[in-house]
């Protein structure tokens, strides 16, 4: 019995020893192995984050300017668990912050771990953040934040959009590309106890944010500032109800410029009218284009060989009468006996019924579809409208011959400076887009590149030849000439179209536009401007509109160094304008060669050569002007 | 300063003592504070009855206990009667779920720890008196009084004490020499009434699943695991450092009492985690060696209850707080 018992203690024994092993080793095991594994839960158990804003991506112009990027700020954070006196709490705040003392209290005493105050204590001033360093508030935190800033303010503005008080994307590109130029939020991470007061037991940790990426658009600034500054002024003087604009790389259908009147300044939305914000007219107005759409029109019959443009002629009467309709010509009993490319010069509306006519009412409606009227473009920003045309059923005579002149249908800027990018550059339909590349935020490595993208080709590459020449002919000698600049080749038309309100035409409300194509020989730009309803004038596209375009090209085709020429088609002038030549080199001339037929002498210093001039040879200038020479002894070869 | 010789066993004592009062310190601090705005009130506690403990050990050491031995049964008997009155609603005070207190002021006591030590001296008297254990009706009178006693304890009902107590009267009647083949056969029933207990319990259901994965309930039955890895894994080899324990912040349920070892493990690591486990193989190691020494039949069984009970306690608590058993509520 002793032995027995005397063993079987010694089993227990050992059954002992074995559990406490086991236990020890599962110590072990726990606190070594999985040490990592499991401490990283705990560590999520214990520490509530405080998120550190993002730098959201820049976005920049197609030469690096700086559009839009994120100013470093602070915000204000508080752990309502952690505040003991609510009231204190909110008083301190409200008066710093020059807040409403209720509605801090209310966020303050929220049963939540951490409570932002949007957007009472979002972006602080300096002094802000000081006077609530110094008022050493507990559980009230300041985090670090970002501010969105628009350099340009109104520049861009609806194209551009802005974002909310978190930094969201709210309209224009900055909603559209949203993702793209988020960053990754990073966090500061702070421990508490399981009731909600911090503890310094574990170290605050970070979780660095990342930057997002930046967006480079096909815009150029420089052109944008000019469209801008001239629309600016037209806004000015004209007092239109509303402006717009479209400058386009007709080979690419890369938008150059796009400006819509009025605008808002992003870094303040809040103070501007929804309506201005969400509505960037060049792609969201959808109106009557007028004669600007004859060129689609012109194009189709071109192409379809309908027409011969320079032998054939049409003779206008004042009007033409289609199904019982009496469409007018403009000019009071028509412009007489014409070739059809002076039908187009003159802005003939008898003479599109005709066009139409020869055209067929399926033909036409085909191209209208195939030029991209109808449907939206796709172009890349948000809120775009798709116009409206006509289905093919409903289409008769009277609505071909009214959209063969641009009446009865309604398009938005940007399917017309599509379509008309596509009269003029061998006859292919781009897909306009407006973000040139996806950018890496510190390397600038190009993570996503936009390609030019060809819809279809609609008319053949001799019908676009046809047609530049033919738009060429309408700048230098019929509706456009208001937009002529010597020394550079302009292709264009000009458009009045009466608007229209609930199916009815308003009376002296009209849509003004021009849209201009340069170098017509090679084009480079199709610039686009529109003003509604303006004031002040003749309301004509022709001499409201134009001489405006005009501004613009001068500043524009020269930065775009597009050469100027020495030969170009020679506008036709009236009466009272004062024709302009080109000055010619005198520089090494001998003082008694020196003679021109439109221009007055002015002699400075001596000798027998002439050794400068002014203004420089190949420059332009108006009938009876002076040319400045310096006069030297030097024979310069 | 104790007459007894074993100085070995007086140490060990003294530092589970001391790390006793430092770990429930650490432990409670912060729901002492929470609670009675004084972050040293159950380490107060603590003191206080480890102090008593210390004198009534210092009184008993130059006591015979043998000469308890006559009062045994009528000790036995009042436990039971304090067992029925603790079950009767106004008298017991209900925590946890359980009829298991009383509440006499502001000191709380559960019956039951009585009853252990009168079952161990009631079956302490019965082994010493048997010469021999060769038929389970040898100890058809100690199953008695073993049914008697595991019956009320569940009435309250602690599983928990209930199978402490229960561990330590059968390595008690294994030490007498019982014939194996009973051994089996009681760890066959006894493994049937532990199955029927679960059943009849959902929630040991709940926390024997939640002890295979704990984290396939977070929020219900894993709860408690899944807080206790916390606090033991985070700790690592070196601990976060005395009071500078995570869960104690009140993540953990219970951190000076059922949990304490979780909380040591944390703040000490593997260190001084492993170190308390050690010291406690070393009190089991000496507690054997007393049991050895003791020459009185009836006195080496209580040491040896006394000891089961004890040992199997800090046992069955480590294993829980570390993974290795489900959670029972055993403290």
């Amino acid at each position: 019995m002793r032995r027995k018992s005397w063993n079987r203690l010694k089993i227990i024994e050992y059954a002992g020893y074995l559990l406490f092993g086991a236990i020890i080793c599962k110590l072990m095991y726990l606190q070594s192995y999985k040490q990592a594994e499991i401490g990283e839960k705990a560590l999520d158990l214990w520490e509530r984050s405080f998120p550190i804003a993002a730098s959201r991506g820049s976005i920049v112009d197609r030469n690096f300017g700086v559009l839009a990027y994120d100013i470093p700020s602070t915000s204000v954070m508080v752990v309502p668990s952690q505040i003991d006196n609510k009231e204190t709490t909110a008083m301190t705040l409200s008066n710093i912050l020059n807040a409403d003392y209720q509605t801090i209290l209310t966020k303050i005493s929220n049963h939540v771990s951490t409570q932002k105050l949007n957007p009472e204590g979002r972006l602080l001033t300096e002094e802000e953040e000081l006077a609530i360093k110094n008022a050493n508030l507990g559980g009230v935190y300041l985090v670090r934040d970002v501010k969105r800033h628009y350099p340009n303010h109104f520049f861009l503005s609806q194209v551009l959009g802005f974002t909310g008080v978190d930094n969201q994307g709210l309209s224009g590109l900055e909603l559209a590309y949203d993702e793209i130029l988020q960053g990754s939020s990073g966090s500061l991470n702070i421990p508490f106890d399981a009731k909600g007061n911090k503890i310094d037991i574990v170290e605050e940790s970070w979780t660095s944010s990342g930057s997002g990426n930046i967006l480079m658009l096909t815009i150029d600034s420089t052109i944008q500032g000019i469209i801008e500054r001239e629309l600016n002024n037209a806004m000015l003087t004209y007092e239109p109800d509303q402006a717009w604009a479209i400058a386009m790389n007709p080979n690419t259908g890369e938008i150059l410029a796009m400006v819509s009147k009025p605008d808002f300044d992003p870094n303040d939305y809040q103070a501007y009218d929804i309506e201005v914000i969400n509505r960037n007219l060049p792609i969201f107005n959808s109106y009557e284009p007028g004669s600007t759409f004859k060129i689609i029109s012109f194009a189709a019959a071109l192409n379809e060989n309908v027409i011969d443009m320079e032998n054939e002629t049409y003779m206008d009467i004042g009007y033409e009468i289609v199904n019982g309709a009496r469409i007018k010509s403009w000019k009071a009993g028509g412009h007489g006996l014409q070739t059809f490319l002076e039908v187009l010069q003159n802005s003939s509306n008898p003479g599109f019924v005709e066009i139409s006519r020869r055209l067929g009412i399926e033909t036409l409606y085909n191209y209208v579809k195939a030029f991209g009227f109808g449907d939206k473009t796709n172009i890349d920003l948000v809120g775009e409208s798709s116009g409206i045309f006509f289905s093919l059923d409903r289409m008769s005579e009277l609505e071909a011959a009214t959209t063969a002149f641009g009446q009865g249908i309604s398009l938005t800027a940007i399917q017309l400076v599509s379509a008309v990018s596509a009269t003029v550059n061998g006859g292919y339909l781009y897909e306009p887009y407006i973000t040139k590349a996806i950018l890496h935020p510190l390397t600038y490595d190009v993570l996503y590149e936009n390609e030019p993208k060809v819809v279809r080709q609609v008319i053949s590459e001799e019908t676009s030849f046809k047609m530049r020449y033919a738009l060429e002919h309408v700048v230098a000698l019929g509706g456009g000439r208001q937009a002529y600049i010597e020394g550079y080749r302009i292709g264009g038309k000009t458009g009045t179209a009466q608007k229209a309100k609930n199916g009815a035409y308003m009376e002296n409300e009209y849509i003004l536009s021009f849209i201009g194509v340069a170098p017509i020989d090679n084009p480079q730009i199709v610039l686009y401007i529109a003003m509604d309803n303006p004031t002040n004038n003749i309301q004509y596209g022709g001499t409201v509109v134009a001489p405006i375009a005009k501004k613009c090209l001068t500043d524009i085709l020269p930065y775009m160094n597009i050469p100027t020429v020495t030969e170009q088609l020679p506008k036709t002038y009236n009466w009272n304008e004062i024709k302009s030549y080109m000055v010619d080199n005198y520089i090494g001339l001998s003082v008694d060669d020196v003679d021109s037929k439109h221009f007055k002498f002015v002699f400075n210093g001596e000798g027998d050569y002439v050794v400068s001039q002014l203004p420089m040879s190949g420059t332009y200038m108006k009938s009876g002007g002076e040319i400045w020479l310096y006069l030297g002894n030097d024979e310069i070869k | 300063m104790l007459h007894y010789r074993n100085r070995k066993f007086l140490l060990i004592v003294s530092i589970l003592l001391i790390i006793g009062i430092l770990a429930i310190y650490s432990a409670s601090s912060v729901w002492a504070n929470l609670k009675f705005n004084d972050e040293f009130y159950y380490m107060k506690r603590q003191v206080i009855f480890a102090t008593i403990g210390v004198i009534v050990m210092y009184i008993v050491s130059y006591y015979d206990v043998s000469k308890l031995r006559k009062y045994a049964y009528w000790f036995f008997s009042f436990c039971i009667i304090l067992m029925v009155l603790v079950l009767i609603p106004g008298i017991g005070s209900e925590r946890n779920g359980s009829m298991s207190w009383f509440k006499i002021g502001p000191v709380l006591f559960q019956p039951s720890e009585f009853l252990k030590l009168a079952l161990i001296m009631v079956v302490s008297d019965k082994l010493s008196k048997k010469r021999k254990i060769r038929k389970l009706k040898d100890v058809y009178d100690i199953m008695g009084l073993c049914l008697l006693s595991f019956g009320l304890i569940m009435l309250q009902p602690d599983f928990g004490s209930g199978v402490v107590m229960l561990s330590a009267i059968v390595i008690m009647v294994i030490v007498a020499g019982i014939p194996m083949k009973y051994f089996v056969y009681v760890v066959i029933i006894g493994s049937i009434a532990i199955v029927f207990l679960i059943m009849s319990a959902p929630y040991r259901m709940s926390r024997i699943l939640a002890f295979i994965d704990p984290f396939s309930d977070p929020l219900g039955a894993g709860f408690q695991s899944i807080q206790s890895l916390y606090a033991i894994a985070p700790g690592g080899i070196m601990g976060m450092g005395f009071q500078n324990s995570m869960q104690k912040q009140f993540y953990l349920p219970e951190p000076h009492t059922d949990f304490i070892f979780a909380i040591i493990a944390e703040e000490m690591g593997f260190i001084g985690g492993g170190f308390l486990v050690l010291v406690f193989g070393l009190l089991f190691k000496e507690g054997l060696r007393i049991i050895k020494n003791v020459e009185d039949k009836y006195l080496k069984y209580i040491v040896i209850g006394i000891m089961a009970l004890f040992i199997i306690q800090v046992i069955i608590n480590l294993c829980v707080v570390v993974g290795l058993f489900p959670i029972t509520g055993v403290t």
